[in-house]
């Protein structure tokens, strides 16, 4: 027994250690890294230990800054109007799906769901065409409804919206399946037993589904929130931050600074910042779930 | 009266699961009808809703502008390895987490899982700085290695292996089972299901990576299929090949559709898992 003892510490390192060593290695490491060049100021062409200090300067000039301040402002609206417009929308979409007796429902719940496995490198491009404004088919759709044709992502006023539509289609099909999974948690009974004491289906769904899906909902909350304040790709391939900074994102904005400009200090504060956001609200969040469950 | 209204009420529920259909698919649709529209349809104006002569000529063209064969195979290379590791280090971690007690377990594991959280722009300065001194960009290991320590995987894991009855464990110990022997050969044949969701997962996850592969890849013949797809948007931004370049994307998406269609199952589950009883 003793033996048996030792091996299993032996064996705790040999099977911890490939998989928590390399998130160490990767993650853990890279993070307090990033935190080190923020307060420096680096091009990653000498070498890391001799980056001269400059203290806070990296973050002073980039809150100087009115293109990374924009970035941060578009960062913002893109996460607040991705929530406040894809959460409803899987909330209604799921408890509709689960409900409804139509056959081929589950069809619908696959084709939604098919959009958040492709790449969205490929999302983008292909939506790309989708709004063209002469040969994008949304605009002869419009013309139907008698509606002028849009300019979409050539607009200051549109191209951010524009964006935000893109990540609705691509990824409320997944906040939908998170919505159905909780509904299928809710035991049947507690319908029943309303529906005996006279409960309308409305006031069933607001007081029983509502408050019991209130666990999923916080973590779509705080998933959607985490993954849309780092949106890159769709504004790397459509339109590079433009028109006139209007698409501008943080991480874009970090990703020029880093690898055009070969800012490392400033793209670190960058990095930082961001990451700062996301961990306050994340932090925010658990202790909303913690408190619903 | 309430028969019509049955009814009526069956019918609005058949035009919403239509609707999202259509707003689901219609992009899917377009890309594939504009894939195979020839050169001069894709100019047309207005733009026709299907290929009126459907041709494969933009498929053989998109494998000549860009080295579109070895994008898939380097993509296949890498999103293969960094699965099959990160299976193999999920399941060894996930069992530790699972089923044996050390000081501090506890704190590790929400250390663990803390990591979940961090995004991977946070690490790329750098993690490239670091592949860079290696001479390892333009290289399989930078595409590969920073992937398979996965928080989510080891997550996953725990979850599954927590549910399998300890006296096995103990019973294959009985039987003079080696550590060794008690994962890979008792405990990893009962992970069927777990290692189906945690490969999907991964593999779909690699397979669409963008940001860390454009920093660490520079020359066309190390582009992943996502890369190849970014530099294909940027050769022809002009609407002329739009049919090459959306014949690109059909291909570039085809692998994950197939395996989700195929599994889908197994994502819904894991997509629940993360969801719910996380």
């Amino acid at each position: 027994m003793k033996n048996r003892l030792a091996d299993t510490r032996v064996f705790t390192g040999i099977y911890l250690g490939p998989g928590v060593g390399l998130i160490a290695l990767f993650v853990v490491v890279p993070i307090l890294l990033t935190a080190w060049v923020s307060f420096h100021s680096w091009n990653m062409l000498t070498p890391f230990a001799t980056m001269p200090y400059v203290g806070l300067q990296n973050y002073r000039q980039i809150f100087g800054d009115p293109v990374f301040l924009a970035a941060l402002r578009n960062t913002i609206v893109y996460s607040v109007a991705s929530v406040a417009i894809e959460l409803p929308l899987a909330l209604l979409i799921g408890i509709f799906l689960f409900n409804t007796k139509a056959r081929g429902s589950h069809w619908v719940r696959t084709a939604l769901f098919l959009p958040y496995v492709i790449p969205n490198v490929a999302v983008a491009i292909v939506w790309g065409y989708l709004y063209s404004p002469i040969y994008g088919p949304f605009n002869i759709v419009l013309s139907w409804f008698h509606i002028p044709a849009q300019p979409w992502l050539g607009s200051v006023h549109e191209a951010l919206m524009s964006l935000i539509i893109l990540n609705l289609w691509q990824t409320v099909g997944y906040y939908t399946v998170i919505v159905i999974a909780g509904l299928t948690e809710i035991p049947q009974d507690y319908y029943e037993a309303a529906s005996i004491d006279g409960a309308t289906k409305w006031q069933a769904t607001r007081h029983i589904t509502l408050p019991l899906l209130r666990r999923a909902v916080t973590f779509i909350v705080i998933i959607l929130t985490i993954n849309s304040l780092q949106v890159f790709a769709p504004v790397y391939i459509l339109t590079q931050g433009g028109p006139a900074n209007s698409t501008n994102v943080v991480v874009y904005d970090m990703y020029r600074t880093a690898f055009n400009f070969l800012n490392m200090g400033q793209a670190s504060a960058m990095v930082f910042v961001l990451f700062l956001v996301i961990l306050v609200l994340a932090v925010v969040e658990l202790r909303l779930l913690a408190r619903a469950s | 009266m309430s028969l019509i209204l049955r009814g009526s009420k069956r019918s609005w529920a058949y035009i919403w699961l239509g609707v999202i259909t259509v707003i689901s698919v219609f992009p899917f649709y377009w890309m594939v009808s504009s894939s195979l529209k020839t050169s001069k349809e894709i100019m047309a104006l207005p733009p026709h809703w299907w290929a009126t002569h459907p041709s494969l000529q933009a498929y053989s063209t998109v494998f000549h502008v860009v080295a579109f064969a070895r994008a898939i195979g380097n993509s296949f290379v890498v999103t293969g390895t960094a699965t099959l590791g990160i299976l193999v280090t999920s399941i060894m971690a996930g069992y530790v987490f699972a089923k044996y007690r050390f000081r501090g377990k506890e704190t590790l594991f929400t250390a663990v899982l803390a990591t979940m959280m961090v995004p991977s722009f946070v690490t790329l300065v750098p993690l490239y700085y670091f592949f860079n001194r290696l001479n390892l960009i333009d290289n399989y290991a930078a595409l590969i290695l920073p992937n398979i320590g996965n928080a989510f995987g080891i997550f996953l894991m725990r979850q599954f292996i927590a549910g399998i009855p300890q006296e096995l464990i103990e019973a294959a110990r009985i039987d003079g089972a080696s550590e060794w022997t008690v994962l890979w050969r008792v405990i990893t044949p009962l992970l069927g299901p777990a290692i189906a969701t945690l490969g999907l997962f991964a593999f779909v996850f690699q397979w669409n990576r963008f940001l860390w592969p454009l920093t660490v890849v520079n020359t066309p013949n190390m582009y992943t299929v996502v890369l190849a797809l970014n530099s294909l948007e940027s050769y022809t931004s002009s609407v002329k090949f739009a049919n090459v370049v959306m014949a690109g994307a059909v291909v570039g998406i085809l692998p994950s559709v197939l395996l989700f269609v195929w599994l889908q199952k197994y994502f819904i589950r894991g997509v629940a898992m993360t969801g719910i009883k996380g």
